[in-house]
């Protein structure tokens, strides 16, 4: 048990990403990629993922205006905002990706638009915990970590 | 922030069997160190995407390049440099990912060319695969996936 009250919290925090399905074991894979060298490393992809994905937020919201639906043109939009989310672990985000891809598969335009409500949604609240955690864990400092002979 | 093992408190059977699945992936990830200079092209249009599959290659000591499109990743190749290992996403702008697959073995590339994309099914594994891809990933590259390749073309 963390005996510091910063890192204690901070695990906790950790701890409810994970409990509360945010995110999957990829996030571990990403903690384990940061070192010494690069100390925000988690911080820094995640804003990157962030950055980029908006993007294509953009980009899906827009195609959802034009009438008839282009499926395909939603799809890879999709396809490629799934991979992204999936590649930092945003389980709930990845989840809802994959519900809106069926739909669109399916032709079924009305499942598109709620999927993608709730989809704006999860990725709304996981930036928040995000921000939240971060913002702790920058207060608490690096912390040594196991890394592999280079 | 790295996970930290649990102190002389009790440890939770969940902390036990996290740190077991931890301690086993670091295992994965201390165990190979590769003899021999590997290098890899990534070829993803997602930014998050290629930066992690290139940090993940790069911490195991393989030189990498990256590329956010197939018709960029076939100019690469046909220029004449030579990979040891391609990464490759199969939804890519311009020239997507099973036309760039093809084009690339159409020059008569040999080297190891794994599918790493979103799948939705067997049978965009198998028109992957077909396109000439050796072996097919499911999003995200994990280091169980990616050791034992690295590990085969180590000759180790």
């Amino acid at each position: 048990m963390e005996r510091n009250p910063i890192r204690r919290q901070l695990a906790i925090m950790r701890q409810s990403l994970f409990d509360q399905g945010h995110v999957d074991e990829q996030f571990v894979q990403l903690e384990e990629l940061q070192d010494d060298a690069n100390p925000n490393f988690v911080e820094e992809v995640v804003t990157l993922y962030y950055r980029d994905s908006a993007r294509i937020i953009l980009n899906i919201e827009q195609a959802l205006e034009r009438k008839p639906f282009d499926f395909g043109k939603l799809d890879a939009y999709m396809h490629q905002f799934k991979g992204s989310s999936s590649s930092i672990g945003a389980k709930k985000v990845k989840a809802e990706s994959t519900l809106f891809r069926e739909c669109c598969k399916s032709g079924n335009g009305e499942g598109c638009m709620r999927s993608f409500q709730q989809l704006k949604k999860e990725y709304a609240t996981l930036r928040k915990k995000f921000g939240a955690y971060f913002q702790l864990a920058r207060q608490a400092g690096p912390v040594e970590t196991a890394s592999r002979p280079k | 922030m790295a996970p930290t093992l649990p102190s002389s408190d009790q440890a939770s059977d969940q902390d036990n069997w996290d740190n077991g699945r931890l301690a086993r992936k670091r295992q994965l990830l201390i165990e190979i160190v590769l003899r021999n200079r590997l290098t890899a092209l990534v070829v993803d249009g997602d930014t998050t995407c290629r930066v992690l599959e290139q940090l993940l290659l790069r911490s195991y000591g393989v030189q990498t390049q990256g590329v956010d499109n197939g018709r960029d990743a076939v100019a690469l190749i046909a220029s004449g440099v030579k990979f040891d290992l391609i990464i490759i996403d199969m939804i890519l702008p311009v020239l997507n990912g099973l036309e760039a697959t093809r084009q690339i073995r159409d020059m008569g590339v040999h080297c190891k060319m794994l599918g790493v994309t979103i799948c939705s099914g067997e049978s965009e594994r198998q028109v992957f695969l077909a396109a000439g891809v050796d072996v097919f990933i499911e999003k995200p590259l994990d280091p169980e996936h990616l050791v034992p390749i690295l590990r085969e073309l180590d000759g180790q």
